[in-house]
Formats: C-alpha cells, structure tokens, sequence
C-alpha cells in the first residue's frame, strides 16, 4: 500500500532536504517526543534560530515527519512501500534511509500510542475481592449471610480516560459460581472453528 | 425482648377475653402478620367485619403493639419460650400463646426475608452476558486483528438496575475468571470449617 501525500504535506517536508542529515535526525527525535508528550514552541524556537529560519518552517517540518510516521505506522507498510512513497518527495538517497531508519525503529512504539487513542468503552484492569458473613444488620439479628464484595478496577472512558474508575459490587455466592460457567462460555467462544476461521482469514 | 408502656397496654387488651373475644383475637393477629407482609399500606386492612365491635381506637392500639412485637420477635430469632413467657407476662392464655405462636411460624420467613432486604448495601450483581468481537481496525490503527469481549454486569441496588460494561483482552478475562475461580474456593472452604 502506497501513502499518498498531499501537496501541503509534500511542501512541508521539503524543508529537511535543506537541512544536513544531523538535523533530520534531529527532527525526528522532535517529532516522536510530539508524539509521547507533546510539544512545546521552546523547541521550536531554538531550532528555528539555530538554523536561522522562521519558527513556522520548523514547526511545519516536525508535524509533517510526525504525520508521515503515524500514517506509515497505522497501516503498517512495507519497506518497499515506504520508499516508494517518499520517492514522491524527490529527496536524495540518503534522507529516504534516514527516513526508512527512523520509520523501522519506531512503528511499534507508535502503533502503541494510537492505539491508546480510542477507548471509548472502559476496560477491565483488576478485580479485588473478599469474602464476609453478615451477621447482623439494624433491621434484624442473627444472620449468617455469606457476602462476596469486590472491587472492579476499570480504565478509561470517555469521561477519564488512562484514570481508573472503581466500583464496590457484591454478590452471594451462588451468583459467583453462574458468574464463573458463563465467563468460561466465554472463554470457550474462542477456541471454537468458527473463531478460528475467521481469525485465520481477516487480514 | 422488651417493650414500652404504650406496647404493653396494647398486648393486655389484645390477650383481655373482655375486649376481644376468641374469634376477634384470631382475626387480629391474621391481620396483623397480613399487614406487615403486604407490598403496600392499606388504610381499610383493619376493617374486617368481625372487628367492627371493638372499639376503634382500641383496635389500633392493640393492632400497633401486636406488629411493634411480631417485628421485635422476628428481629430477635426469638424461640418459643422467650415468645411464651414473654406474652405469658402479659397476661396472654396458653391457648392465646399457641394460636400467635402458629401464625408466627406460619410467616416467620417471610418476615425475615422482608427484614433483611431493608438496609445498603453495594449494587449486587445478579447477572453477566458476553459477546466475543473481532476487533479489525479503527480510525487510528489499521490491522488490529485481535480478539476481545464485551462484557456486561447485570447488578441491582435498592430495586434500581444498573449494567457496568467493559471490554476484556483474552487474557484479562482469564484474569477474571481466575480471581473468580479463587473466591469460590474460599468459600467452599469456609462453608467446610
């Protein structure tokens, strides 16, 4: 699959051929820090006088590499593919490796990040649990109630996301042990072929 | 099992065979378990036809203390003999005694049950339902492939329901299920002790 820039992407880019390999590097240690923690003008500006070029340019430079790793990374192109696509850019031989280095080193890492992006849904993270008699309560004595409470440790959300959101939930344990037969359906539900098929053939 | 003075008043008129007579005292002590037990107040639950002799404000003294002591007895598990000495005191005949005592064992139960569903607690879970997904790509990544589940708790608190979803990877159901899997050990051993 071959990634297509676009013309304000392809000007924005033009810049690191101006610029000695040093500096790409450079840019693109800028660019993956963007990507981990955000950027900062302060950067921005230190670069731009050192090279003695408007702040804007260097910013453009850093998104535009950022953008070409994210894009390259999120549909996981080939390394043939890759340097197809920046052939478009008519950069000389030694930035489209440059390029290609800085791609290989770190797709993982930013597929990891994107993929951080989009919880919408909460996920699980832990379970406590303990185990308790009720043995009284103000409306009646001498219980002896067995009561299973725990605490479910949730990420995310779209109203927290990377906070954990946790929730006091009880139950008896007869309700445990339903719990227990329908969660392993649930773990049987992947062994199965028809989950297997369909693992095997969506690529 | 103690009770006030207005209570005590209550119980003597009911166990007085001047005030209500054999057939009354029955109805009364029908009436008063019945009451307890019902799902809602029923301001007519005093007007049985038997009852209409008695004098009215003496019914319902007599009626507040009988459930003021029905509840006091279910609340403390209280056996026959702390029942029969208890109404003994006052002035209950044995026949009085057993017909209470039959009705109170008749309903005891239920009374319980009602009693200890008043008070908080957490939401409890009462039900969990699954789907397994295949999770292909989304607008950040492409070529996910990878399985995960939607998992859903069913939990009620205080007759209001709630569900609490959340997704799992295989491996923090196996997590889940194994946790689980540990509670119910601990507590097939506390049921051996």
């Amino acid at each position: 699959m071959l990634l297509v820039l676009s013309e304000e992407h392809k000007e924005h880019l033009s810049f690191l051929q101006r610029v000695d390999s040093a500096v790409v590097g450079e840019f693109g240690r800028i660019a993956l820090e963007f990507l981990r923690r955000g950027s900062s003008p302060k950067i921005y500006e230190g670069a731009a006088r050192k090279l003695c070029v408007p702040v804007e340019t260097v910013q453009h430079g850093v998104e535009g590499l950022m953008y070409l790793m994210t894009e390259s990374s999120k549909h996981m192109i080939s390394k043939v593919d890759f340097l197809d696509s920046v052939l478009v850019l008519g950069f000389g031989e030694e930035l489209n490796l440059i390029l290609l280095q800085l791609y290989l080193q770190n797709h993982s890492e930013i597929r990891s990040i994107l993929s951080q992006l989009p919880s919408n849904l909460p996920a699980y993270h832990n379970l406590e649990w303990r185990l308790d008699v009720q043995l009284a309560s103000r409306a009646i004595r001498q219980q002896v109630i067995p009561v299973l409470t725990m605490r479910l440790l949730l990420t995310g959300g779209s109203d927290s996301p990377g906070e954990l959101s946790r929730r006091v939930l009880q139950t008896d344990p007869g309700t445990l042990l339903h719990l227990i037969s329908t969660l392993e359906g649930a773990l049987a539900a992947i062994k199965t072929n028809h989950a297997r098929r369909i693992f095997r053939n969506i690529k | 099992m103690e009770f006030s003075e207005s209570v005590q008043r209550g119980l003597k008129s009911l166990a007085d065979p001047s005030s209500f007579d054999r057939r009354c005292y029955q109805v009364l002590v029908d009436v008063s378990f019945r009451s307890l037990l019902s799902s809602q107040a029923d301001p007519s639950v005093l007007e049985q036809p038997e009852l209409k002799q008695i004098d009215q404000i003496l019914l319902k003294q007599s009626h507040t203390a009988a459930t003021t002591f029905i509840l006091e007895a279910v609340k403390q598990n209280a056996d026959k003999s702390t029942i029969s000495s208890c109404l003994e005191e006052l002035s209950f005949s044995a026949d009085r005694i057993e017909i209470f005592y039959s009705t109170h064992q008749e309903h005891r139960k239920e009374l319980e049950r009602l009693l200890a569903s008043i008070g908080r607690c957490p939401p409890h879970i009462h039900d969990a339902s699954w789907c397994l997904q295949y999770h292909v790509k989304n607008d950040q990544v492409d070529k996910i492939n990878e399985p995960f589940y939607l998992i859903s708790l069913n939990t009620e608190k205080e007759r209001s329901s709630e569900d609490i979803n959340f997704t799992c990877t295989v491996e923090q159901l196996q997590d889940l299920v194994g946790k689980l899997k540990d509670a119910a050990k601990s507590v097939e051993r506390a049921s051996q002790m």
